[in-house]
């Protein structure tokens, strides 16, 4: 494999990855053509214009009718194509897309409480009774495990420091701020196992706090939540302070 | 105001205040430049340490790693890794950058070039650099405390750099250093302002200062009205810490009240953003001056530069959110900084603009300080387009926090303002020091730094993309990066090989210090005012002031009688 | 010059000050708290007051000894207010409001905290140019009206945060 390929970022498993995905390379293939430009300018001077090629210079402070022409011909080219272009489509994709949470009384979401504290994710599943913090939630640790093509959308907290829950597979990283909640939503549509990371430095074993996303087939989610949901109720002991950390969420 | 303050002052006799605590700008300007470089070194030895750690997790760092790491087999332990990244970036940004660039050129350039005798305020000046050296000596004690020094990242992000994450003294010293250095800053900041809007020399109108004036007088600008803000900041950091107080305590670990760590990255980049273009901006007047000088041409749209470097300035003031898109403040804000960060765009482009406009048709010299130049607009370029992806919400998304971004403000600040302070240093050393510096040698570094640098941070860039994020320890305990060791290598590789070029150029400065020819009064042939007096300039720097009656830009003038290509700014403008 | 540059000093810190208090702003709302209002009121009346008598002693330079008997009042005003603010943090104490005690209490003892600290600045300034009306003439305009700007500037904080912080 060459490099080009092993920098290319890990496969995009979401629905909306791709927006992003291609706004990175609408803005790349921008920055290549005017970076190919400066070098043609940068190199191409250099070497028609040195020393020995050219002994008198031209003697101009740019401030003829054209040259003032030339200079605002850039400007405007830049202004019409970047600025206009992909704040455009930026501001499109985030407030129709990402920032646009999904309704869980209208549509089929899956909500998840996620605590992240120094060096370790938990994750919150309201239990049988559709409830969060009562007894019976299903809590994992550094574990998340969510059903192929449906919508989850995540309600983050911290407990100590600022901390950072990124999904390089769909993309998105949200930070986790103590004191407040941050909301985050994707879809993952390609079963397998993707790595979660904390992408906001938080102490020296920052680079420990790595948790596994799954991603189900929705049989195997709904078997797996069954277990679960059992073995919570089962097990679930009001007493452990370290499961009592959920908040009620206000549809 | 002027004609009272711009008095001949006695020369100092005695070492002690001759050397030490001189009021003499060129002095402060040259101690400057040693604290600058002394730090630099510094920084770079950890920056290699860091890339190092991340090439070769869990191998001993070679030759020095039984030194420094005895307990760990010369392995950099975790915590000791935590501390190196947040002191490199400290160091080089306050501490290395600021003192070359700002420091140094600042002092040293400003008077010489508006034609003045010294600074406005010089015991202000000499003020400035004790302070700054006393932040430097707290941020050097920090590191022999038992927990050692500061490893919150430099941006010292609370709850981690309050007591709840940082529970050492380290962190308490580096919240004073940083304000010793603010308070250093905002001096030199003020003097500078001051001077250039009272000193100038008659006859010299704004756009009749240099380019580099331009820069430094902006940067001095924005440094008097950011760097309180920070201070601010690390006041509340350090009432925290000390005192008990929780302004930026919240969640479980404000047992009493709470209040809002997110506030302090809003104060931390209101300074923030604009120290960015602190750290720039007199890389770009230093370029577009000497981009003309070396053509032999005047300064393409030399006024269009100024006001577009001006405009940056502005704008740089209002867009300092991009760097919180991840916190999630309302969408409303979130979309007007996203369009104001992406509007800084149109002046950029209108400097490279101007910079290629400076070169076209020129007859170029490729002397050191023009190769660096040049190095500095093909670094800036990749640097400031690869900030469109950050500066777009939702790119941003993804890259924030990762690899990406410290590729992107390499190139913009390490990339662009070394070299131009290379630039800087290889063109005004002979003016400095009265000596020459070895021209070969100063290809070498040049051609040396160039690839080694940009190995480096293309990189970055390149481990970024791929989803490498910042500040861990090792990558490769995640299995979806350990595609990119052979990257990470060949970083560190590049790493290594740049940091082997500078040792060219210390050698290069030292030998040239005490050996090199001896500097003609104009080595370069150049017509501002600092080039028509003696190198080194005597201690008062003008017998008498001189009357500023053309730009700082006039060469290649066809009607020119002088056998000169290039006119002196006291001389009155030739016809073209 | 050495002085002049001294009195640049200040001008800086009421930049750096100025600008602190524009980012204040942005502070959550703080929870509402009972406090007794003798002390900052009577600090304000002194602050003030001192900073009249500044001015007259600008205004009145001419006649030397009336510029120091203003100077001095200014000064024991001045004192006068440091002393209010000491009662004032060790009330608050004993009402059982301590520093760590959430984020109004941080704001209220971290803002007079650091405005004391620029007091005591001014105060030693203004000390300073006790002396030096004794001893120097030459610029002494310069320097009067650089230490009144910066004690006007005490004042004139010191009532914003009176406002902010106690009666809104």
């Amino acid at each position: 494999m060459n490099w080009f390929t092993l920098s290319m970022p890990p496969k995009d498993i979401s629905t909306n990855g791709h927006l992003i995905d291609g706004l990175w390379n609408y803005t790349t293939a921008l920055c290549i053509f005017y970076f190919v430009l400066v070098c043609i300018g940068l190199f191409g001077f250099s070497f028609l214009y040195s020393r020995k090629r050219n002994k008198t210079p031209y003697y101009t402070y740019g401030n003829k009718k054209q040259h003032i022409i030339a200079t605002a011909v850039v400007g405007a080219a830049v202004f019409l194509t970047i600025d206009l272009n992909i704040t455009r489509f930026a501001s499109n994709d985030l407030l129709n897309t990402f920032w646009k949470y999904p309704d869980p009384k209208t549509e089929k979401v899956l909500r998840v409480e996620v605590l992240a504290q120094q060096w370790m994710w938990s994750f919150r599943y309201a239990g049988e009774d559709g409830i969060f913090a009562t007894d019976d939630d299903v809590v994992t640790n550094n574990d998340l495990r969510v059903p192929v093509g449906t919508k989850v959308l995540f309600h983050l907290t911290s407990k100590d420091v600022i901390h950072s829950f990124f999904v390089p597979s769909v993309r998105m990283k949200v930070d986790t701020i103590p004191g407040r909640v941050t909301r985050i939503w994707w879809d993952a549509n390609i079963p397998g196992t993707y790595d979660i990371a904390c992408a906001e430095m938080c102490g020296n074993p920052h680079y420990l706090m790595k948790a596994q996303l799954t991603v189900y087939t929705e049989e195997n989610f709904q078997k797996w939540m069954k277990t679960s949901q059992l073995m919570a109720k089962n097990t679930n002991d009001p007493e452990n302070k370290n499961l009592a950390w959920g908040w009620k969420w206000e549809i | 105001m002027s004609g009272g303050y711009n008095e001949i002052h006695p020369e100092p006799t005695t070492f002690w205040s001759k050397y030490i605590i001189s009021f003499d700008h060129k002095v402060i300007a040259k101690q400057f430049l040693w604290y600058g470089i002394f730090f630099l070194g510094l920084g770079g030895l950890m920056a290699l340490l860091i890339r190092w750690t991340l090439a070769y997790p869990g191998v001993p760092v070679p030759v020095i790693g039984s030194i420094l790491f005895p307990n760990s087999a010369g392995v950099v332990p975790p915590d000791t890794y935590a501390m190196l990244f947040t002191m490199h970036g400290t160091i080089m940004i306050f501490y290395a950058i600021t003192p070359i660039l700002i420091g140094a050129f600042g002092n040293y350039c400003i008077p010489l070039m508006i034609g003045a005798r010294d600074m406005a305020f010089p015991m202000l000046n000499m003020l400035s650099f004790w302070f700054a050296f006393l932040s430097g000596a707290v941020l050097l004690a920090s590191f022999g405390l038992p927990l050692g020094a500061a490893a919150g990242g430099w941006t010292s992000y609370p709850t981690l750099s309050t007591l709840v994450g940082q529970p050492g003294l380290g962190q308490t010293l580096w919240s004073l250093a940083i304000f010793l250095f603010g308070v250093s800053s905002t001096m030199g900041a003020v003097n500078y302002v001051t001077t250039v809007i009272t000193l100038r020399a008659p006859g010299m109108g704004y756009f009749d200062m240099p380019l580099t004036i331009w820069g430094l007088w902006l940067t001095a600008i924005l440094n008097a009205i950011f760097v309180p803000v920070l201070c601010a900041g690390v006041i509340l950091l350090m009432l925290d810490r000390v005192f008990g107080t929780t302004f930026f305590l919240a969640g479980a670990s404000a047992t009493s009240g709470s209040g809002d760590p997110v506030l302090f990255q809003h104060v931390f980049w209101i300074f923030g953003h604009p120290e960015v273009y602190i750290l720039i901006l007199p890389a770009w007047g230093i370029v577009s001056d000497l981009l003309s000088f070396f053509s032999r041409k005047p300064a393409f749209g030399a006024k269009a530069t100024a006001l577009s470097m001006t405009a940056v300035t502005i704008l740089s003031t209002l867009v300092y959110g991009h760097h919180m898109f991840t916190t999630q403040m309302s969408p409303l804000l979130t979309q007007s900084f996203m369009t104001l960060t992406m509007t800084i765009s149109i002046p950029s482009a209108i400097f490279f603009a101007n910079w290629l406009g400076t070169i076209w048709k020129g007859s170029i010299r490729f002397d050191s300080p023009m190769l660096f130049s040049l190095g500095v607009v093909f670094v800036f370029g990749l640097g400031g387009l690869t900030g469109l992806h950050l500066g777009t919400v939702t790119t941003d998304l993804y890259l924030h926090d990762t690899y990406f971004v410290v590729g992107h403000f390499h190139y913009t600040m390490a990339a662009s303002v070394l070299l131009g302070g290379f630039a800087g240093i290889y063109f005004w050393f002979p003016k400095m020091f009265g000596r020459m510096m070895n021209e070969l040698m100063a290809k070498i570094h040049f051609w040396g730094t160039m690839i080694g640098l940009n190995g480096v941070f293309f990189g970055m860039l390149m481990v970024g993309y791929g989803g490498m994020h910042r500040r861990i320890y090792n990558p490769f305990i995640y299995e979806s990066l350990q595609r990119l060791i052979p990257i990470n290598t060949f970083i560190t590789t590049s790493a290594i090989v740049m940091g082997a070029f500078q040792i060219i150029f210390v050698i290069n400065f030292l030998y040239s210090l005490k050996k090199g020819p001896k500097a003609p009064n104009n080595p370069w042939d150049v017509g501002t005012l600092e080039w028509t007096i003696p190198s080194p300039p005597v201690h008062h720097n003008y017998d008498v002031i001189p009357v500023v009656k053309c730009g700082p830009h006039e060469f290649g003038n066809p009607n020119l009688t002088t056998g000169r290509d290039f006119q002196y700014q006291t001389e009155d403008l030739v016809k073209a | 010059m050495v002085l002049i540059s001294g009195t640049m000093l200040f001008a800086t810190l009421l930049m750096g000050y100025a600008v602190y208090r524009t980012s204040a702003p942005t502070w959550p709302p703080a929870g509402t708290l009972p406090v007794k209002l003798v002390f900052p009121l009577l600090s304000t009346v002194s602050i003030l007051l001192s900073s009249f008598f500044m001015h007259k002693v600008r205004t009145e330079f001419e006649d030397l000894k009336k510029a120091k008997l203003n100077l001095d009042t200014t000064l024991v005003l001045g004192f006068l207010f440091m002393g209010l603010q000491t009662l004032f943090w060790s009330e608050l104490r004993n009402s059982g409001l301590l520093v760590g005690s959430g984020i109004f209490s941080s704001i209220l003892y971290g803002f007079t905290w650091i405005h004391a600290a620029h007091v005591v600045m001014g105060l030693l300034s203004l000390l300073w140019l006790r002396f030096v009306l004794k001893v120097e003439t030459r610029n002494l305009d310069v320097k009067v009206l650089n230490v009144e700007k910066f004690w006007h500037f005490l004042g004139i904080i010191w009532s914003i945060m009176f406002l902010t912080l106690f009666i809104l």
